[in-house]
């Protein structure tokens, strides 16, 4: 138990697991919606895309959440013009966009004097930096994004649906869809400080994914993904202390090892009980007519 | 059979500039079972999709139980051809049915006794109040398109829309869903379903045949003539080995009754 509660003696360290602990919970209530449209590539790109946002807020010395906000906006309005413009499918709008904010970022933070610092820091987050007002911007974009998020429940399961039969029962596909990327760029926004744009990723999609894995329903997935968000982060805190690895990426890697750890889980349980619903076959378990090599068999 | 449920004069429907249904005038009637009827590409889904709400008219006009039909939208079910739902998608048939009362509960609004009612009756009603607890992935093809149909008219309707609601199902779904097309029409309420079957358009009230335009309308030993049928798929398209075609259409008893609207079809 000690050696689990440890790392959290510090400030520091308590700090770090609070913005994690918002962070995650964030990411999954948006996260699960991510994953169930399959827009898991526009999340990748859309944490990338807000780089050169935060990098010219580093080297303009102003405001990164704005910074970020700013670039989340180039980025979407970017992929809607490729899209709208072009008779090429969307995922190709999302990567030349992908593949250009980055760059931008690396560009504009290249001028800086502390050019390998500054992009470490972008990139990987700076969990054991993260202070008291950074923790309250967090937990404010944290509220809007559940509480959004619960409001739209219903237009966003119907999207999930099937967009063309949420259009018919008047839920505004358009608009909602309009909003979830609004959720997705507060949610990574108020999460890089944490764990890094690259690596808020890692919140982003693994606990849901985990979850899809377990989950009945989408109210049990994002609870589900909630629980693994934060386990993922206080062993991701504790790892990294007593292996003297870097926080924020032992906290996305977690959540990745977890998914590979259920999903093998839950086929070895799959597996099992179709053999033991084989077995039961054979010995005539719930047939209504036995077979023959039952007879004399075990009763 | 006297008012009608849509009314559409000199209209014109298209996507991103392809014209996809040429200038039509035709009535559907209300309290019937109207079948629209053509090849593929005629434009049946998109005029299903127009009278639904959800494809603006590019030319003409097209007014739908008295309202345009954005505005009569909350008073039409539309029961799509292919909803496709994600595999791994944690939907459940009660949740999907469910999915019916959202535009009268809005964003936070609480299921009353009547909302819990007509999902039970809906599922009931299609045969899949077993299933309910079940993912839609979990279920046939039929039973999907059972959970689908349910999830229709456990909206409040007075206009049925249903895309190609039978093609490509076991009996017993195709059985159920037939059955329900035909109480929703003693019920009150108007359906319109789109159908590749000649059989199917034969055993409806009023039928709409389809190529490009809407060829004829009218009940249906009046529009599906040899005649027409030729028109709206070419010479050779009434299927020379499907016997039950083309035995309806040799019982067709005068091909002069027939009324093809707006001219000869296209090519």
């Amino acid at each position: 138990m000690e050696w689990l509660l440890e790392p959290f003696a510090l400030g520091f360290q308590q700090r770090a697991l609070l913005g994690g602990a918002i962070a995650g919970l964030m990411c999954s209530v948006v996260g699960t919606w991510l994953v169930l449209r399959g827009m898991s590539f526009f999340g990748d790109a859309f944490v990338h895309g807000i780089i050169p946002g935060v990098a010219a807020a580093v080297v303009l010395d102003a405001s990164p959440v704005l910074g970020a906000a700013a670039a989340a906006l180039v980025m979407v309005a970017g992929i809607a013009v490729v899209h709208r413009q072009t008779s090429l499918r969307e995922d190709t709008g999302i990567g030349l966009l992908f593949v250009g904010m980055l760059a931008l970022g690396v560009v504009i933070i290249s001028t800086s004097d502390t050019y390998a610092g500054s992009l470490t820091s972008i990139l990987f987050g700076d969990a054991l930096g993260v202070t008291v007002s950074d923790l309250v911007v967090q937990a404010v974009l944290a509220a809007v994004v559940v509480v959004l998020c619960l409001l739209l429940y219903r237009p966003l399961l119907a999207l999930a649906f099937d967009r063309t039969k949420a259009e018919a029962l008047g839920m505004r596909p358009g608009r909602t869809h309009a909003l979830l990327l609004a959720l997705i760029a507060a949610a990574v926004i108020g999460s890089y400080q944490s764990v890094g744009t690259l690596l808020v990723f890692g919140l982003l999609v693994g606990p849901p994914a985990t979850a899809a894995l377990l989950a009945r329903t989408v109210p049990m997935m994002m609870a589900i993904s909630v629980v693994v968000s934060l386990l993922s982060v206080a062993i991701g805190l504790v790892l990294s202390y007593h292996l003297g690895t870097a926080g924020s990426a032992t906290m996305a890697l977690v959540p990745v090892v977890l998914f590979f750890l259920t999903l093998g889980l839950t086929r070895l349980l799959a597996r099992r009980r179709r053999a033991t619903a084989a077995n039961g076959m054979s010995l005539g378990v719930g047939t209504a007519e036995p077979t023959a090599s039952v007879s004399g068999g075990p009763t | 059979m006297s008012a009608t449920v849509v009314r559409a004069e000199g209209l014109v429907l298209g996507y991103g500039g392809q014209v996809a249904v040429q200038a039509s005038t035709f009535t559907i009637p209300a309290r019937a079972v109207t079948a629209v009827i053509g090849p593929n590409g005629s434009g049946k889904s998109t005029l299903l999709h127009a009278v639904a709400g959800l494809v603006e008219p590019t030319a003409g006009t097209l007014q739908v139980l008295g309202s345009p039909p954005p505005v009569a939208r909350p008073r039409i079910a539309y029961v799509l051809q292919s909803v496709s739902v994600p595999v791994g998608t944690p939907i459940t048939v009660r949740e999907a049915v469910g999915m019916a009362r959202y535009p009268g509960l809005g964003l936070l609004g609480r299921r009353n006794g009547e909302d819990r009612r007509r999902v039970a009756d809906a599922m009931a009603r299609l045969e899949v109040s077993g299933l309910q607890a079940r993912h839609l992935t979990e279920l046939s093809g039929g039973q999907r398109q059972r959970v689908y149909v349910a999830q229709g008219i456990a909206q409040n309707h007075e206009l049925l829309l249903m895309d190609e609601p039978l093609t490509g199902l076991d009996l017993v779904s195709a059985r159920t869903i037939d059955r329900i097309i035909h109480a929703e029409r003693d019920g009150g309420c108007s359906v319109v379903l789109t159908t590749h079957d000649l059989e199917e358009a034969f055993a409806a009230d009023h039928v709409l045949l389809m190529s490009g335009r809407v060829v004829a309308s009218g009940p249906p030993r009046q529009v599906l003539t040899r005649e027409n049928l030729e028109t709206a798929y070419g010479l050779g398209a009434l299927h020379e080995h499907d016997h039950a075609a083309a035995e309806r259409a040799r019982f067709i008893d005068d091909p002069a009754e027939a009324h093809p609207l707006d001219g000869p079809g296209p090519r």
